[in-house]
């Protein structure tokens, strides 16, 4: 077994449980108070955002329930914040650089610095990220077929938006002059402040309660109680290398099939893991590229969902794993690559191909593939109604894959994302668009002794001409079944205009007249047995 | 004479004021046919003579969380049958690969599509036509349907579409739930949600209140039911509305908490109503008025008409204790709950938060339920060694459990007040429910409130509550205007229909662009109480931001007579007429000496300091050393803790 990195303490486990409990609670705090002041539905309506706690050397202690794909990669954030500047009380940290602690360009990280009074370092960061429906560059909503990252939209390293307490106008000026929707990215912004101090209000509370000193002590026992747990499951597997590998359509610029595959290295005696990737097709010309904190990401969530649920989601948790992940490869992109989709498309495709490789090593506990796309929609343009610029976004669910014991679920969210629909008749308030159909995908699970869920069909009329952007996968390569079950249907998109019906790519972007309609059908999961 | 009558699990809760001093009669529920307690309590209480009955039913609850309602079929706008199962795409659980999900009250063939479309203006870009009426209406007779919801996407602003297809669903005889009746508000999933549970309790409910009813019209009696949203409406409505019931019991324990709290002299309370399974907490500014909400959910299922804003736990005297496999300690989510009950109660093997309390000293283990219930203190700590793994006694182990489940308890009223900008050094904490006031003085200190107040008869506060509620009813349109539109002033006109005494307008607002908004009366300058009420909620606003009116509301009340209880005579006295031992209680990480009090000895005026525990029929209190509890002269315990 390996040595733990400092002296093995004695926890109590009363304020262990208190301690933990409580972090959690500051995390969902900052995640409620975010979700309920924020401007854009994206955020509000959709929940797509994220918020975390972290120590003094800036790991993590404590994440909220929100986006898988955000939480597992929300640490580089705090850790490309800490490379780059040096904090004094009151400050706030921003970036969104995928190349620098970020993800992909649209989900803007915030980083805030929490002082016990008189300290000359940090005691604890706060951090949140949310999605931001529009981040500038060549397409609205910022989720376009680009081939480089300047493309993409505003690109920001790591840099303080609040200096002291005081709010850095010249460089949010800046941003906003560089985004379409300036005044809901600042009414976004201001929100994600509000939750930052919120959370580093409640941890100054908590410190008065407990003291330093001891809660120091339970972060330390907070994080080998996460690393127990992951090492009694690794204990548990059987000793061995399982590869399995997957592919992504292609990359939207060409026609090329992007290959994803693993090689899960298990070794029960030493309670650890290796995780390697090579073997990955290389970076890809469109927005198809991982970077490095989303592979990880999609690693930490496949093994967070076979921990008991107690496991609290830590910097602990990952210790006795490992990553092997060759830089060039679209898993672990370079810059100038393009991005917007690794976060999106990629992180899901490598969640298939990581649980394709644990149906071997557990396969009574993984189920076939799920919809292993987040068809993402954005339209942008003026409302005729106003005359005003809007730019929507949002995800469209597919089927779950079937499960060794029943059916998969039909139109839900699956692995790497959870965010809500926003309601038809919310958006027909707010977007000239008029809501034609919504239901479920009939027949598109796949077959088997259980079947996979359903697809989803959306219909959306376009009351005004709109640039159209699709950012979706499973066109080419259905998902697949387990133990002998049928794929799933593969995913489809058509656009109905001047009384032509024409096929859409997976990846495409376009203007659209109005009274145009989008016809989009998801995926359906994989089945299970035969 | 007016009787408030509660249905719980176990008991049937009534109290009524007779000569001047509030009286309570505890029943044993009868679950299998729960009328036949009610109308037994009321055979006890009236003696023949006429009354009015005032009901908190779980009748509805229950329906809804064993699935045992009507067989419901539901209508809306073609092309959108599966809103009702797609809900908002969103999984339960994020890290579970087998995350479950419930069937909709409307399996997919009993969701039914007619061809239709109202446009946001309230535009009727599609009338439906009369021959597919037809069809529908055979379609859905054929599936023989107990009771139907019909919520078509924007019935609320334009109702045409849903009338007439309303008028064409009449003929099959079975209860029809319509969106535009029930909630005409926007989000189609809620709001469809909200009308299918209500057509799915509908039958149910209807036949339980019309057997009450009946039972009760002998005697020339009124029945009226406790609505979620804190007053009573008539029995022929709840029939007709019973989604408006489902909490009535603990909107009835908020109901009663204000009224006691009002009376202390307090206006601002958090309640805690700790129960057996599950605890309820909401906060209460009594001068603003109950604090509603329409984003509750009940078994997984939004619920969007108004309910009063109570946060539930699902964390009560018999959750279990026990350590996860990382070693650290947990309480709940599992409880022991009614069977086996925890280990004291002579069944249950593992520890429970009760047991914990036994082996700490701060129950009587010879006066629980006024002594109906013997509780077996070797059971209680047999069953903490059994479990305590490497702490070195039972009752560390103890300490330990009611510590935890405190910080989970201090959590969720945390949630509901300083996570919505409420300061709880504001307020008293009103502490009910059988295991309520155990835990009182120690959730004070954690979040620093000042004063806790304990009422008289803690275990039947909710009955209280119904018994001094007004009757009222809410209304409610989506209008989606700017706020100078002169049509707002014409909406609330067509909302007041009914007759009553007061009648309270307010506006859900936000600024254009958000997804969520705030509720507020409708006065002189209301769009600048809004920027007030954000920054007073989200710690922020913006003068310079559009702002939008989305819904607008009314209450429509018709007061009820207050209750005149009087005062009793204070007089300065210690309190040792009530002691009946001297018993040993854990506390602060020691064992001390302390008196057990039974509350039925205590006068106004007394004053005495913990440790102590007072006992009494519904509940216990355990006061820590150094709190400071006063009798007042309403015999409400008044603790500094």
């Amino acid at each position: 077994m390996a040595e733990p990195d400092h002296p093995p303490v004695n926890p109590d486990p009363i304020e262990l449980a208190i301690c933990k409990s409580s972090f959690h609670a500051i995390a969902e705090e900052m995640g409620a108070v975010l979700r309920r002041t924020a401007f854009s539905p994206n955020i509000k309506e959709r929940c797509d955002y994220s918020s975390a706690v972290f120590d003094t050397q800036g790991r993590v202690i404590a994440m909220g329930d929100h986006m898988p794909v955000h939480l597992g990669s929300m640490p580089r954030s705090v850790e490309a914040a800490l490379a780059k500047l040096s904090f004094s009380p009151g400050d706030i940290a921003i970036l969104n650089d995928p190349f620098a602690g970020g993800t992909h360009l649209p989900d803007i990280t915030l980083v805030m610095p929490v002082f016990v009074s008189g300290a000359a370092h940090a005691a604890f960061y706060v951090a949140n990220r949310a999605h931001h429906a529009d981040v500038g560059g060549m397409y609205p909503g910022s989720m376009g077929l680009c081939r480089e990252i300047w493309q993409e939209g505003l690109r920001i390293p790591p840099v303080k938006l609040v200096s002291g307490g005081v709010l850095n106008e010249p460089l949010l000026a800046l941003l906003l002059n560089n985004v379409r929707t300036p005044n809901e990215r600042e009414g976004d912004l201001t929100a994600q402040i509000g939750s930052c101090r919120v959370g580093a209000e409640r941890l100054l509370e908590m410190v008065s309660r407990y003291g330093m000193p001891r809660i120091e002590q339970n972060i330390v026992a907070l994080l080998d109680h996460s690393e127990r747990l992951m090492r009694a499951l690794l204990h548990s597997l059987p000793e061995g290398e399982f590869p399995a590998e997957d592919y992504l359509d292609n990359d939207g610029i060409t026609t090329e099939p992007v290959k994803i595959c693993v090689a899960v290295r298990t070794d029960p005696a030493h309670e650890s893991l290796q995780v390697d990737f090579t073997g990955s097709a290389s970076q890809v010309s469109g927005s198809l590229n991982a970077v490095a904190a989303i592979t990880w990401s999609a690693v930490f969530y496949v093994l967070r969902c076979l921990l008991p649920e107690e496991a609290a989601p830590t910097a602990g948790l990952m210790r006795p794993v490992t990553l092997v992940i060759p830089e060039g490869t679209v898993v672990n992109a370079r810059p100038p690559a393009a991005v917007a989709a690794g976060n999106v498309e990629t992180s899901q495709r490598i969640v298939d191909v990581l649980l394709r490789a644990f149906a071997e090593i557990l396969p009574a506990r993984i189920p076939a593939a799920s919809a292993g796309t987040m068809t993402n929609l954005t339209i942008g343009g003026i409302d005729p109604r106003t005359g005003e610029a809007y730019a929507y976004y949002e995800t469209i669910a597919g089927g779950s894959g079937a499960r060794p014991e029943g059916n998969g679920i039909s139109g839900v969210h699956t692995h790497m994302t959870n965010s809500l629909n926003t309601p038809v008749e919310a958006l027909e308030y707010a977007y000239p668009f008029r809501v034609r159909r919504y239901a479920y995908r009939a027949g598109s699970g796949g077959l088997g002794r259980y079947r996979g869920g359903d697809g989803l069909i959306r219909e959306i009329e376009l009351l005004g001409p709109a640039q159209v952007t699709l950012l979706a996968d499973r066109r080419a390569f259905a998902p697949y079944g387990l133990a002998g079950g049928g794929k799933g249907a593969k995913g489809s998109a058509m656009l109905l205009a001047n009384d032509e019906c024409t096929a859409l790519a997976g990846k495409c972007s376009f203007e659209a007249p109005a009274g145009a309609v989008l016809r989009i059908e998801t995926p359906g999961g994989g089945g299970w047995g035969i | 004479m007016r009787i408030a009558i509660d249905t719980g699990g176990t008991f049937t809760d009534c109290v009524y004021l007779e000569n001047g001093r509030l009286q309570i009669l505890k029943v044993r529920s009868t679950p299998d046919d729960p009328a036949a307690a009610v109308l037994a309590a009321v055979t006890r209480i009236a003696r023949g003579e006429p009354v009015e009955v005032r009901h908190g039913t779980t009748v509805g609850t229950n329906a809804l969380l064993e699935r045992t309602g009507a067989r419901v079929a539901f209508v809306t706008t073609a092309g959108f049958e599966d809103t009702l199962a797609i809900g908002r795409q969103a999984r339960s659980r994020l890290y579970d690969l087998f995350f479950p999900k419930d069937e909709p009250l409307a399996s997919a063939d009993m969701r039914f599509g007619v061809g239709e479309r109202t446009a946001s203006d309230g535009s009727i870009l599609h009338r439906v036509c009369a021959d597919q009426l037809s069809e529908l209406r055979e379609a859905i007779r054929s599936a023989a349907p107990e009771s139907i919801a019909v919520s078509l996407l924007f019935a609320f602003a334009n109702p045409a579409n849903e009338q007439a297809v309303a008028a064409a669903l009449e003929e099959i005889g079975v209860p029809l739930s319509l969106s535009h009746e029930i909630l005409p508000e926007f989000r189609e999933y809620e709001r469809a949600s909200t009308v299918t549970i209500n057509a799915y309790l509908a039958p149910k409910m209807q036949t339980y209140l019309m057997r009450l009813d009946a039972g009760l019209a002998a005697r020339e009696s009124r029945l009226d039911v406790m609505q979620s949203s804190g007053g009573i409406i008539p029995a022929a409505t709840a029939a007709r509305e019973p989604v408006r019931t489902i909490l009535s019991g603990p909107a009835g324990g908020v109901v009663g908490a204000m009224a006691v709290a009002k009376r202390a002299g307090f206006t601002n309370l958090l309640t805690f109503d700790m129960g057996g399974t599950s605890t309820d907490v909401a906060f209460v500014a009594s001068q603003r008025g109950l604090s509603i909400t329409t984003e509750s959910q009940i078994a997984g299922m939004p619920v969007a008409v108004p309910m009063l804003d109570i946060h539930t736990v699902g964390a009560g005297g018999g959750s279990l204790a026990s350590f996860d496999r990382g070693g650290a300690l947990r309480v709940g989510p599992e409880s022991a709950g009614a069977d086996p009950g925890p280990a004291c109660y002579g069944l249950g093997q593992r520890p429970t938060v009760t047991d914990a309390n036994l082996a700490l000293g701060w129950l009587d283990a010879d006066y629980f339920l006024g002594g109906e219930m013997k509780l077996d203190e070797e059971r209680a700590r047999e069953s903490l060694d059994r479990s305590r793994g490497a702490l070195p006694a039972a009752h560390i182990f103890a300490d330990g459990i009611v510590r935890l489940a405190e910080a989970h308890m201090a959590q969720a009223l945390r949630k509901i007040s300083v996570e919505q900008g409420r300061d709880p050094r504001d307020c008293v904490l009103v502490s009910f429910g059988g295991a309520g006031p155990l835990h009182a003085c120690a959730l004070a200190n954690i979040l620093r409130i000042p004063r806790v107040l304990v009422p008289v008869f803690p275990g039947a506060l909710s009955a209280y509550g119904i018994l001094v509620s007004d009757a009222v009813r809410d209304h409610s349109r989506t209008v989606m205007l700017r706020p100078d539109d002169p049509r707002l002033a014409e909406h609330f006109q067509t909302l007041e229909q009914d007759s009553a005494d007061v009648v309270i307008r307010t506006l859900d607002m936000r600024y254009v662009g958000q997804g969520y908004e705030l509720n507020l009366p409708w006065s002189g300058d209301f769009v600048a109480a809004f920027h007030a009420l954000h920054a007073e909620r989200y710690g922020y606003s913006d003068p310079r931001r559009h702002v939008e009116v989305v819904n607008v509301r009314v209450r429509m009340v018709s007061m009820t007579d207050e209750l005149i209880v009087e005062p009793a005579e204070v007089q300065e006295g210690d309190g040792m007429q009530a002691v009946r031992k001297e018993k040993r209680m854990y506390c602060q990480g020691e064992w001390q000496s302390g008196k057990i009090y039974d509350r039925a000895l205590l006068r106004a005026g007394d004053v005495f300091t913990g440790p102590a525990v007072i006992a009494e029929y519904s509940a216990t209190t355990f006061l820590p050393p150094e709190a400071r509890l006063r009798v007042d002269q309403w015999l409400n315990l008044i603790i500094h803790p």
